[in-house]
C-alpha cells in the first residue's frame, strides 16, 4: 500500500518519507528535542550487545585496499546525487574512522573503470592524502572487472610482511563483471595469499561476490540506502579476528620517533620539502617524516607513537557488555542509585517512569544508554571500574 | 524429530518441520487410512519428498500388521537419485532410533543403460542398443550356444547372477542406482537383473513413470506388485500427457519402409529355421493352439512384458487361428503395412474413429479386429521363437504391431488422423498417420484399480479439481498447500502494458505487431540492467521466439541487452541446448550475468532448474497456449467435451497456465531462494486466467502488481532490489 506513495521517490528521499523522523521527536520541558519512541535506539543497542566480546586475537596491523567501482553503474542516481558521490563521501568518513581505530594500519585505494583497475594511492597511513587523491579522480565510465581489481590488489598485497593482515574491501556498484580470464582462479589465488575480501554491493546480491567473500573469509552485504551503506562500511573499521595461520606470536621491530624541536628546519623525507618545526625524526636513520604512523622512507623502519599502540590495545581487551537492568520502582536501594554513573543524569525518564538502563557486570554501577554507547565505542574503559 | 500424528509415530530426520509439511503428512495419512487416492499440491522447495517418504515409512512402522509397499514414480533419473538419497538419510535416522526393526529394502530401478556394469555393453550409445547388446549376451539360447562354443560372448555378471540363483539377494538398506552398480560390481552380479528380481521383495521401489503407465513396459510390475501398495507420482502435473503419449503411436513413411525390411528379415529367419530346426516353429504353433501363456516357462531374461492396459479377456483368449502359423502371420503384417502405405498416400487431412478404421482394414486388407488385437503378442512370440536378439533393429515392425493392437482393442477415446504434410510447412510432404489417445484415464486406470492408494503430487496442480476429471478417478483427499515463508521470496507481477502504455500480448492478432515486440524488448533491456546474475525468458513457441529475436536484432535491442548480459538461446537441438545451458551457468557463476531464451513446453521448461543465482528473474512472454489448429488437439478437445464435459476453453487455459506456472516455478527450488516473476501479457490480468495459477504464486501476487506497465514494473523491481 506504500507502493503508490513511494512511486517516483528515490532511495534517499524514501528514507525520509518512510521514517517521518520529525514526528518521532518531542520537546521536553527544558526545550531539548527528545525522541518519543526509543525502540529503534534500543534495537541498535541490542544488536551491538549481541556481538561477541570474547577475547579473541585480532589483526591489529592491517593492510587494507579499498576498491572503488567507478564503472557505468556508479553513475546511477538511485542514491543522491549518485552512487559514486555517496561512495566517495562514505569512503572519506571511513578512512578517518579507520585510522582512528587502527592507527598501526595502512590503506590503499584502487579504482575500477572501463574494465581496468588502477592503483590510486599506495599503501599509506595518512588519511588526508588518500582523501585528496580520491576526490580528484571521480568520474565513471565503462564496465567493471572484479578480476582485474583482485589481480592488481593481490600483486600489491603479496609484498607486505607476513605479520600484517591483508584485506580488500570492494565497493561494488555494477551488476556484472567483465573479466579477461577465469575469475575462479583469481579467487583461489587470493585465498592462497590469505587476502580477506569483503564486498559491499550497492545494487543487488551477486553470486560471484558472495562466492568470493565466502571463500576468502570476508563479509558480503548489500546496501539498501545511504544510511545503511554507512553502517555497513563502518562495520569494517574495527579489526577483524586474526586468521589462525597468522596467530603465531612474533616480534615486530618498530621505531618511536621523537618530535622535532620547535623552530628546527629540515627537509622532510616524504614530501621533499623544507619544513620548519613540524615532523618527527626516525630513531634509526634520523630522517625527518611529517606524520605518524608511517614507514621510514630511508631505512624502512615502522614508525609509530605510543598513543597509537595504546589506542589499538582496547580491541584486544574489550569491555564486557553491560547488562540490561529492569528497574524496580519500590526498591529503596534502587532509588539511591537512580542517576547514571557516567553523566549524573537521572535515570528516571519523564513522568518518573524508569527508563531502560544498564549496569556494568564488574563494578555494578548503573549507566544510561548514551553513556553505554560512549563507553563502549569511544572511551573503551569503564569509569566505574577505573574509579574503584 | 519424532512426533505423534494421530495414531502414527512419525520419524522425521530434521529438527524442524514446516507447518505445510505437517499438514501435508496429515492429509496423506488420512488418505492412507481411507485406502483411497489423493491429489496434493505443494510448492517445490518445501520438502515435499521427505515429508512424503517419512510419513509413509513411519506409517508402515507403526502398523506392522499390514505391510504397505511404496512405489515412487519420478520423471527423470536425476530425480530418482535425489529421492533415494533423501530416503537414505531418513532410513539412517530411523534405524538410529529404532534399531534394526526399521530396516527396509529400498531400490531404484532404471533401464539397463543406467544400471549395466558391463563395459562392453555400455559402449552402445542409446538405450535401445544397450538393451539389444545385453540381450545378445544374456538370452537363453545365446547362453546355451556359448556353453558349447566358448567364442560366443556372454556377460560374466549375468552368469554369476544366474549361478548364485536364489542366493543372489540384496541385504536390507537403501540403494541408489550408484549403490546398486557398486554392489553389483563388488559381488560380480548383474545389478539390473538383481534389481528386477528384488523389486518384488523391496519395501520401497523408486522408478520412472513409464514402468507403471506405459503398457509396453508396465508388465514388469503388473505381476509382481501387491495390491497393498502406495503409488506416488511425483511432479505429476503432466501426468495426463504421459498417459496419452504412452498409448499414442505415429506411423511415418520411414516406419513403413523399416517395417517392410523387418518383415523380409523375419521371412529369411523363418526360412532358415524351416531348413534347420522346423521343430521349433511347430512347437510354437502347438503352444499357441493350446493357448498357453507364452512366457510361463521361459527364464526372466527373455520375458517380454505384458500389457496391463489390455482388457483381461484378451489374455485368456487364445491367439486366433489365422495367425498361429508364422508364415500366415507374416502375410497378415504385410497386408497391414501395405494398407497403411495406401492410406498415407492421401492428399487430404483425414480423421477417423478406430471403429470405422478397423472396418476399412477388414474390407480392404481382410484383417479382422481380433487378429489386429493379437499382433503385439504374436510378434513377440515369433521373435522369441526365432531367437532374435538385436531387438533395436526391429523397432519399426514393433511400432506397427503396437498400432494394430491398440486399434483392435479400443473403440473409444482414440482417433486416427492422417496428415499429408505438417501444417506449418505445407510444401514439404511428410505424411504421418497418428493414432492418438484422447483419454488419459485409459493408461492410468489399471494403476488406480490395482493399487490401494495412489498419490499424485506436484508443485503445480492447479486447478486441482480438473485432474480427477481428466484421469477419471475419485480422490478421497485433494488439497493445495501454501508455502510458509519468513519473508517474501517470490515477487510475481503481471505486466499488461509496455512503456508506451499499449497493451502487450502474444494473442494471434497482436503477434506480428512490431510495437509488441518492441515493448517486450524494452522490458528486457530495462530488466537486464537492474537484475543481477541470471534471467530466464520463456516464449510461447520456437517460431515466435525466432521471430522476436530477429526483430530485436534488427532494432538493436539485442545489442543493448548484450551490453549488460550475455544471451543464450534454446534450440530444438539437444546438444546445442545443453552447451548453451552450460555456458549460461558459467556466465552466471563468474558474475558476467546472462539471459537464457527458452520455450515453454520445451526441454528446458520441463526439466532444468534455474535455482539460486541461475534465475533471479523469469519473464514469461505471452500465454503458452497449445497450437490450437493441431488436428490432434482438436480431436482431444472434442473428446474431452463429449466424455468429461470439460469445455475446450477451460482445458486450453488450464493447460497454458500450468505450463506458465511450471516455467516460472523453475526459479524457486528452496525456501532460501528468491526471485521475481513477470507474466508479460495482458491476458494474465483477467480473472479466469489468473485464478488458475497455483495458490502459492497467487498468494504473493498483490493487487497492486496486477496491471503494470514497463516503467512501473521496473520501479517495483528496483524496490524489491532490496530483497536481492
Amino acid at each position: 500500500e506504500d507502493e503508490d506513495d513511494n512511486l517516483g521517490l528515490e532511495a534517499w528521499e524514501r528514507s525520509y518519507a518512510d521514517d517521518r523522523s520529525w514526528e518521532a521527536l518531542q520537546e521536553d520541558e527544558s526545550g531539548f528535542l527528545r525522541p518519543i519512541d526509543n525502540s529503534a535506539f534500543y534495537h541498535a543497542q541490542y544488536r551491538r550487545r549481541l556481538r561477541t566480546t570474547a577475547r579473541i586475537q585480532k589483526g591489529l596491523i592491517r593492510y587494507l585496499y579499498i576498491v572503488i567501482d567507478l564503472s557505468r553503474a556508479a553513475a546511477e542516481m538511485d542514491f543522491r546525487p549518485s552512487r559514486m558521490a555517496v561512495v566517495a563521501k562514505q569512503v572519506e568518513a571511513f578512512v578517518r574512522e579507520f585510522f582512528d581505530q587502527n592507527p598501526l594500519s595502512q590503506i590503499g585505494l584502487v579504482t575500477v573503470k572501463d574494465g581496468v583497475a588502477n592503483c590510486l594511492t599506495d599503501l599509506g597511513g595518512s588519511p588526508e592524502s588518500h582523501i585528496k587523491a580520491l576526490m580528484g579522480k571521480l568520474g565513471c565510465s565503462g564496465d567493471s572487472s572484479l578480476q582485474n581489481a583482485l589481480d592488481l590488489v593481490q600483486g600489491l598485497l603479496s609484498q607486505i610482511p607476513s605479520y600484517g593482515h591483508r584485506e580488500v574491501l570492494i565497493l561494488y556498484s555494477a551488476l556484472s563483471t567483465c573479466d579477461p580470464g577465469d575469475i575462479m582462479e583469481t579467487i583461489q589465488k587470493c585465498k592462497e595469499s590469505k587476502i580477506r575480501c569483503s564486498v559491499i554491493g550497492l545494487s543487488a546480491e551477486m553470486f560471484i561476490c558472495k562466492h568470493l567473500c565466502q571463500d576468502t573469509g570476508g563479509s558480503y552485504s548489500v546496501a539498501l540506502d545511504e544510511s545503511h551503506f554507512k553502517e555497513l562500511i563502518m562495520e569494517h573499521a574495527p579489526p577483524p579476528p586474526a586468521i589462525a595461520e597468522f596467530a603465531i606470536a612474533n616480534l615486530i621491530k618498530m621505531g618511536f620517533p621523537q618530535r622535532a624541536g620547535e623552530g628546527s628546519i629540515s627537509i622532510c623525507s616524504c614530501h621533499k620539502e623544507v619544513k620548519v618545526g613540524v615532523g618527527y625524526t626516525c630513531p634509526r636513520c634520523k630522517a625527518r617524516v611529517c606524520e605518524l604512523p608511517t614507514d621510514c622512507r630511508i631505512c624502512g623502519l615502522q614508525l609509530v607513537s605510543s598513543p597509537h599502540l595504546a589506542r589499538s590495545y582496547h580491541h584486544l581487551f574489550p569491555i564486557a557488555p553491560f547488562d540490561e537492568v529492569t528497574p524496580l520502582l519500590n526498591d529503596p536501594r534502587n532509588r539511591s542509585r537512580s542517576t547514571c554513573f557516567g553523566c549524573q543524569q537521572s535515570l528516571l525518564s519523564s513522568g518518573n517512569k524508569p527508563g531502560l538502563y544498564v549496569a556494568c557486570p564488574k563494578c555494578k554501577k548503573h549507566f544510561c544508554l548514551e553513556c553505554d554507547i560512549y563507553i563502549h565505542e569511544s572511551l573503551h574503559n569503564c569509569p566505574g571500574c577505573e574509579s574503584l | 524429530m519424532i512426533f505423534k500424528l494421530e495414531d502414527v509415530t512419525v520419524y522425521f530426520p530434521y529438527d524442524n518441520i514446516y507447518p505445510e509439511q505437517y499438514s501435508y503428512m496429515l492429509e496423506l495419512k488420512r488418505a492412507l487410512d481411507a485406502k483411497g487416492h489423493c491429489l496434493l499440491e505443494m510448492p517445490t522447495g518445501t520438502g515435499k519428498t521427505i515429508a512424503l517418504l517419512s510419513l509413509i515409512t513411519s506409517y508402515v512402522l507403526s502398523k506392522p500388521e499390514n505391510p504397505v509397499k511404496l512405489i515412487y514414480c519420478t520423471r527423470t533419473v536425476h530425480e530418482m537419485e535425489k529421492t533415494l538419497a533423501e530416503l537414505k538419510l531418513l532410513h539412517n535416522y530411523q534405524t538410529r532410533h529404532l534399531g534394526p526393526a526399521a530396516k527396509i529394502l529400498a531400490i531404484g530401478l532404471s533401464s539397463r543403460k543406467n544400471l549395466c556394469v558391463n563395459s562392453r555393453v555400455l559402449a552402445a550409445e542409446n538405450r535401445d542398443s544397450v538393451d539389444a547388446a545385453c540381450r545378445k549376451r544374456t538370452a537363453s539360447w545365446v547362453r546355451a550356444l556359448a556353453a558349447e562354443n566358448p567364442n560366443i560372448e556372454t556377460c560374466e555378471f549375468f552368469e554369476n547372477y544366474e549361478k548364485a540363483a536364489s542366493a543372489a539377494v540384496l541385504p536390507p538398506g537403501v540403494y541408489t542406482l550408484q549403490d546398486l552398480r557398486a554392489f553389483g560390481k563388488q559381488q560380480g552380479w548383474c545389478p539390473y537383473f538383481l534389481a528386477r528380481h528384488m523389486v518384488q521383495f523391496a519395501n520401497v521401489v523408486v522408478y520412472s513413470y513409464q514402468y507403471l503407465l506405459d503398457p509396453k513396459v508396465a508388465g514388469i510390475i503388473s505381476k509382481e506388485m501387491q495390491k497393498e501398495s502406495v503409488v506416488v507420482f511425483d511432479e505429476a502435473h503432466n501426468i495426463d500427457n504421459v498417459c496419452i503419449e504412452a498409448l499414442s503411436v505415429s506411423v511415418r513413411r520411414q516406419t513403413l519402409e523399416g517395417a517392410t525390411r523387418n518383415l523380409s528379415r523375419i521371412n529369411q529367419e523363418i526360412e532358415r529355421f524351416k531348413a534347420t530346426d522346423a521343430g521349433r516353429l511347430r512347437a510354437e504353433y502347438n503352444r499357441l493352439v493350446e493357448g498357453l501363456a507364452l512366457r510361463g516357462n521361459l527364464p526372466i531374461a527373455d520375458a517380454w512384458l505384458s500389457n496391463p492396459a489390455l482388457p483381461s479377456d484378451i489374455l485368456k483368449e487364445a491367439v486366433p487361428g489365422n495367425i498361429r502359423r508364422a508364415e500366415h502371420f507374416l502375410h497378415v503384417l504385410r497386408r497391414l503395412v501395405q494398407y497403411l502405405r495406401g492410406r498415407l498416400e492421401t492428399e487430404n487431412v483425414e480423421k477417423e474413429g478406430p471403429v470405422s478404421f478397423v472396418a476399412s482394414i477388414t474390407a480392404h486388407a481382410g484383417i479382422d479386429q481380433k487378429t489386429l488385437r493379437f499382433c503385439y503378442e504374436r510378434l513377440h512370440s515369433l521373435m522369441l521363437t526365432l531367437e532374435i536378439t538385436d531387438t533395436d533393429e526391429f523397432l519399426h515392425i514393433q511400432t506397427i504391431c503396437d498400432f494394430a493392437t491398440l486399434v483392435g482393442t479400443y473403440t473409444r477415446g482414440f482417433s486416427i488422423i492422417i496428415e499429408p504434410f505438417d501444417e506449418r510447412m505445407p510444401h514439404i510432404p511428410d505424411p504421418v498417420l497418428q493414432l492418438s489417445c484422447h483419454d488419459a484415464s485409459l493408461a492410468v486406470k489399471p494403476v488406480f484399480d490395482r493399487f490401494q492408494s495412489v498419490v499424485i503430487t506436484s508443485g503445480t496442480l492447479s486447478p486441482i479439481d480438473l485432474y480427477p476429471r481428466l484421469l477419471n478417478f475419485h480422490p478421497v483427499v485433494s488439497r493445495s498447500f501454501k508455502m510458509s515463508l519468513t519473508r517474501d521470496c517470490i515477487c510475481p507481477m503481471v505486466l499488461t502494458r509496455g512503456s508506451d502504455q499499449l497493451p502487450v500480448s502474444t494473442k494471434f492478432d497482436m503477434r506480428s505487431d512490431p510495437g509488441v515486440a518492441r515493448n517486450y524488448g524494452k522490458l528486457l533491456v530495462e530488466m537486464v540492467s537492474i537484475v543481477p546474475d541470471g534471467i530466464v525468458c520463456f516464449f510461447v513457441s520456437y517460431s515466435y521466439m525466432d521471430e522476436i529475436i530477429a526483430t530485436w536484432n534488427d532494432s538493436g535491442i539485442l545489442k543493448e541487452i548484450m551490453q549488460h548480459k550475455l544471451v543464450f538461446i534454446e534450440t530444438q537441438d539437444v546438444v546445442e541446448t545443453t552447451l548453451a545451458l552450460d555456458n549460461y551457468r558459467k556466465a552466471c557463476d563468474c558474475g558476467r550475468g546472462a539471459v537464457f531464451f527458452s520455450v515453454a513446453r520445451g526441454k528446458v521448461a520441463e526439466g532444468i532448474d534455474f535455482d539460486r543465482h541461475y534465475g533471479r528473474l523469469v519473464i514469461m512472454f505471452g500465454v503458452p497456449f497449445q497450437y490450437t489448429l493441431s488436428k490432434i488437439l482438436l480431436a482431444r478437445l472434442e473428446y474431452l467435451r463429449d466424455t468429461f464435459q470439460i469445455k475446450e476453453g477451460d482445458f486450453l487455459t488450464f493447460d497454458a497456465l500450468r505450463q506458465a506456472a511450471q516455467c516460472v516455478g523453475r526459479v524457486i527450488r528452496s525456501k532460501a531462494d528468491y526471485g521475481m516473476m513477470i507474466f508479460a501479457d495482458k491476458r494474465y490480468s483477467r480473472h479466469d486466467k489468473r485464478s488458475k495459477l497455483p495458490g502459492w504464486i497467487l498468494s504473493h501476487l498483490r493487487d497492486a502488481h496486477l496491471n503494470l506497465s514497463t516503467d512501473m514494473a521496473l520501479h517495483i523491481a528496483r524496490e524489491v532490489g532490496n530483497f536481492y
